[in-house]
């Protein structure tokens, strides 16, 4: 009913009234009784015109609109009349909801994000699983899934060439098939400055499989993926925009990847940004290319021992997964068993496994999920403790307008009729505060970002969409009804001749008073017992934390500048590599500022590993030797302070000569030459015309790939090609080095691709990333509960104080000293808080080893972190009370006992 | 709930059924307005049954939206102003059943009280 037409028949009824009374008011006239008394007299035997009118107004069925409407003017009317309660209640449902929005758009956009792609159920990826794993001799899988390895089944998900076109050739379950390969580096010239981008090979059928169109241009097609194709790419969309900002003509164009030409053919569409999670590139080039690209870790095309394809399939219609899951296990049993060169034996039992898209390319998801789900624990603590104190707040509110609520329930009011109108002002405030948690949520994820705390997590775009919308809504509107309900069916629960009383203000009726205390303090007890979990939570984190930077890594990070070169592509190889490493190593070393200079194949704890496992010499052949590996230059264990222990380090003649030699670390030592002294021995001399390694030294153990595993046999050898990281031990602030060393490069040869800088201590803070995260978010949580619950504790004690001011008065003017009064508020308010902190600790004892695997050197009951928050929590209350305690002191005996 | 309203409520269920068929029993003489019904059916009831307005109203709109009345603004006799309602077809045949519902009820209820012979 539109609100027009209400208005006219509202006019029309009270016009019908008016009527109705006249003609009653005439007709007594006419009988001959006095204007005056004819109007009255009328007006009485019409009886309460108001209800009349109600009662009519109801019987045209939109009765609750009309009220929907008065409550919501009422209500505002109400909160603009108390615009303190209304601040606080606002602010405290907006940081609760605003955390909320945050981290559930970190999880809307990280994890539930469907795949853009058509029809994704029916999308399978594949991955083998074997008991003694597949005898690839290179391995490679860009993190686009993630497998846990158990000790009897190893499984993965990349597969050879060969493998591949065999599997394209067969199209029996799936309808088509595709393969594609993670991140090339590539320089790309041609267009603007000279620029580092990412690519993705994929095969020709790979937007087909997908479903994924373009928005400009056209995708790669089957027949860009031949030998004789012309280069082609397909940029992405962000990519396109922030690289070529949108320009349509973009397509079309030529650009050098890698010196090579190709064609931008098309831009795929916008929502489509990677397959994987997490894993976005900047533009899609055809698989075939990988000859010319030459990628470290492609094999050949008639390489079955390199695995490095990731293969998806759409399942033919009518095909089930179970039965194409056989039928190509099948068929991998048949290659890998019946190949030239077997990768598997019968006995260990190779098969393949398909697994939705969805969930089986996570890519960097997993790395987020448990971290993510931890974190929206805390944040839904936090506003269960928002919620719970509105619900303090409107009780201690609702106490006060007991007067209010008497008068209008003794003019007539419905008590549900009260009840709906408390809850509208409630949802009122939850909505007003949702409105600004949103606004909340926006800015602390922008801050995070430009904080760069969000890290890595923002490769998956995290922005705020429907999803979060609906959240936030249900979560306001929750928020709004929750603490509303208690407060309303209390607050009506009026015994009116006493609330009526002209001192029902401050004395409201005694029993409904005692029951809002006992829930009061339920509530502030609860609040203090939440907050008192996701702090021990987040000091758990912390301290797990500061474990992991404390951790010694076994050579010194501090004051160390790394320098990613590649002069591979620059045809640099063997000898002429070595001697521009060489040359570098020299004039960087004379920079000022610089104490010495090595290079190595990779850096220290860079997250990624080059792991080789021998047989050994002189011992058993079944006992393998697993070890990490690191090739190194000159004066590596030097620079990075890692001592020798016995024997020698490399020296420049290592470096050249045919006798291939190598240091071990301690860890090696013990591991596998407990009983003999390793030095001079040999690694692998398995073959005759390769005389394997001969240990020349042991240095002291430091870790290799990651900061938190455990220290594992490594073995050192020099290096002799490839591309290398430059490590500069500085005096300074090692990033003040970058155009020293930018400026020395170029002389040498000004044709070699950019240079990439980092220093040990970012490194090992990015390898860090996930403690990091959590533990600050976890404990700027901790501290918002915190807050929240003093809030809590400071409104009850105040309104307890305000309640007994007449006691407090005549204590005082019987004798009560002030510090009495300050025993007995800080008391009350320090018992309940203990109180909290005790329910808090015992639940906290009971759920922490729930994230045991988040925690590293600290125990789930760490006594120092529990013993810490109690310690805090009681402080922090401590001042919580004293406010309202000082208020209580400052009562002055006879305003007091004037007051009533 | 206050105990005003419930009485109100109370009193529109004792005549609700027998509240509708005397409005429009009223309205069959021609069209009245809520005043003028009111006054009728004091008059022809002998000053015995007093129509509550807080009844009269809503049966007055609530036979409205069931379209067996329909409302018209005239002016009355006296100059006044007033809301005048009619009876359109479909009340007369509810005002038909209505009326053999009563009679069948009061013979009912007289036969209930008749003493037994």
């Amino acid at each position: 009913m539109s609100l027009w037409r209400r208005k006219k028949r509202e006019a029309e009824l009270d016009e019908e009234v008016r009527s109705h009374l006249e003609m009653a008011a005439r007709e007594r006239r006419e009988r001959g009784e006095k204007e005056e008394e004819a109007k009255r007299a009328a007006r009485r035997e019409f009886g309460n015109m108001g209800l009349v009118k109600e009662a009519t107004r109801d019987v045209w069925g939109w009765r609750w609109l009309r009220d929907f409407v008065e409550d919501i003017r009422y209500g505002l009317r109400m909160l603009r009349k108390n615009p303190g309660f209304t601040g606080v209640v606002v602010l405290t449902l907006a940081l609760g909801i605003g955390a909320n929005t945050a981290i559930f758009s970190l999880i809307s956009n990280v994890l539930l994000h469907p795949l853009p792609v058509r029809d994704a159920d029916r999308l399978v990826v594949l991955k083998w699983s074997a008991h003694g794993g597949l005898g690839y001799h290179g391995y490679s899988d860009f993190g686009f899934c993630h497998i846990d390895q158990t000790e009897t089944e190893q499984a993965g998900c990349s597969f050879s060439y060969p493998f591949f076109s065999q599997l394209r050739s067969q199209p029996k379950v799936f309808s088509s098939v595709t393969a594609f390969a993670g991140n090339v580096g590539i320089h790309l010239t041609g267009y603007g400055a000279p620029s580092k981008a990412s690519g993705a090979l994929v095969s020709g059928e790979y937007f087909q499989t997908l479903g994924v169109a373009a928005a400009v241009g056209r995708t790669i097609q089957p027949a860009d993926d031949t030998t004789h194709s012309e280069p082609v790419a397909v940029l992405n969309y962000g990519y396109w925009q922030s690289a070529f900002g949108g320009d349509r003509a973009a397509v079309g164009r030529t650009i050098y990847l890698d010196g090579i030409p190709f064609t931008i053919v098309g831009v795929a569409e916008p929502n489509f940004t990677s397959l994987s999670p997490g894993n976005i590139q900047d533009m899609w080039i055809p698989l075939e290319l990988y000859t010319r690209l030459k990628p470290v870790w492609s094999g050949g095309p008639d390489d079955p021992g390199n695995g490095w394809l990731t293969i998806v399939g759409r399942l033919q219609a009518g095909i089930r997964v179970t039965q194409a899951q056989t039928a190509v296990s099948l068929f991998f049993r048949n290659e890998i068993l019946q190949g030239a060169k077997p990768l598997s034996k019968e006995g260990d039992d190779p098969r393949i496994i398909l697994t939705r898209v969805q969930e089986g390319l996570v890519g960097s998801r997993w790395v987020y999920e448990r971290p993510l789900y931890l974190l929206m624990v805390a944040v839904a603590i936090v506003l269960l403790i928002a919620c719970s104190n509105v619900a303090g707040l409107m009780l201690a509110r609702g106490a006060t307008r007991q007067k209010e609520m008497a008068v209008r329930l003794a003019l007539g009011a419905g008590r549900s009729r009260i009840v709906r109108q408390v809850l509208t002002e409630s949802v009122l405030l939850s909505v007003v505060g949702g409105a600004l948690g949103v606004l909340f949520a926006y800015w602390s994820l922008t801050a995070l970002r430009s904080a760069n705390w969000l890290g890595p997590v923002d490769d998956f775009a995290v922005n705020p969409d429907g999803r979060v919308l609906v959240f936030t809504v249900i979560v306001s509107l929750m928020t709004g009804i929750l603490p509303g309900w208690a407060p309303a069916i209390r607050g009506t629960r009026v015994n009116l001749t006493p609330a009526l009383k002209e001192n029902a203000p401050t004395i409201p009726g005694v029993a409904p008073r005692h029951r809002w205390f006992s829930f009061g303090r339920t509530l502030v007890v609860t609040q203090v017992a939440l907050s008192t979990l996701v702090l021990i939570g987040a000091g758990l984190l912390v301290r797990t934390l500061v474990n992991l930077k404390g951790i010694d890594p076994g050579f010194d990070a501090n004051n160390l500048l790394l320098v990613g070169i590649d002069p591979t592509d620059k045809g640099y190889k063997d000898a002429q590599l070595r001697s521009l490493y060489r040359q570098l190593q020299s004039q960087l070393s004379l920079l000022r500022g610089v104490v010495s200079v090595t290079y190595s194949s990779d850096t220290l704890l860079s997250g990624s590993s080059w792991v080789r496992s021998l047989a050994p010499q002189g011992q058993d052949k079944d006992v393998e030797m697993k070890m990490n590996m690191l090739s190194v230059g000159p004066r590596f264990f030097d620079t990075m302070r890692i001592p020798v222990v016995v024997g020698r380090a490399f020296i420049p003649s290592d470096y050249d000569s045919t006798h291939k030699v190598t240091v071990i670390n301690q860890a090696f030592a013990r591991r596998y030459f407990e009983h003999q002294n390793p030095l001079g021995l040999y690694l692998d001399k398995s073959d005759a015309k390769d005389s394997g390694e001969e240990i020349i030294g042991i240095v002291a153990d430091a870790k290799y790939d990651d900061l938190k595993k455990n220290i594992e046999p490594t073995a050192y050898v020099p290096l002799r090609g490839g591309r290398a990281h430059f490590e500069l031990r500085t005096v300074m602030n090692p990033e003040t080095l970058i155009p020293a060393v930018q400026s020395v490069v170029s002389e040498l040869d000004s044709r070699l691709p950019r240079l990439e800088f980092r220093t040990e201590v970012a490194q090992i803070d990015l390898s860090l990333f996930r403690e990091h995260l959590v533990a600050r978010l976890s404990s700027f949580f901790g501290l918002l509960a915190l807050i929240l619950a003093c809030v809590g504790l400071y409104g009850l004690l105040s309104y307890e104080v305000a309640r007994r001011t007449r006691e407090i008065g005549i204590r005082t003017a019987l004798g009560a000293q002030q510090r009495h009064v300050l025993r007995m508020v800080v008391g009350q308010g320090l018992a309940l808080a203990v109180l909290g902190a005790a329910l808090g600790i015992a639940v906290a004892a009971g759920v922490t080893r729930y994230i045991h695997s988040f925690l590293y050197g600290v125990r789930p009951s760490d006594p120092a972190t529990f013993a810490g928050v109690a310690m805090l929590l009681t402080l922090v209350s401590l001042a919580a009370c004293y406010l309202p305690a000082r208020r209580a002191m400052q009562v002055d005996p006879m305003v007091a006992l004037r007051y009533e | 709930m206050g105990e005003k309203r419930e009485r109100y409520q109370n009193r529109i269920e004792l005549l609700q059924g027998t509240l509708d068929l005397l409005i429009l029993q009223t309205l069959q003489w021609g069209p009245q307005h809520g005043y003028g019904i009111s006054v009728a059916i004091r008059n022809r009831s002998g000053e015995l049954l007093q129509v509550d307005t807080g009844s009269l109203y809503p049966a007055l709109h609530r036979l409205e939206k069931q379209k067996w009345i329909k409302a018209e603004w005239r002016i009355s006799d006296n100059k006044q102003r007033a809301k005048f309602y009619q009876l359109t077809a479909a009340g007369k045949k509810q005002l038909t059943r209505e009326r053999s519902k009563w009679s069948q009820l009061s013979d009912a209820i007289a036969g209930v009280l008749q003493p037994e012979e």
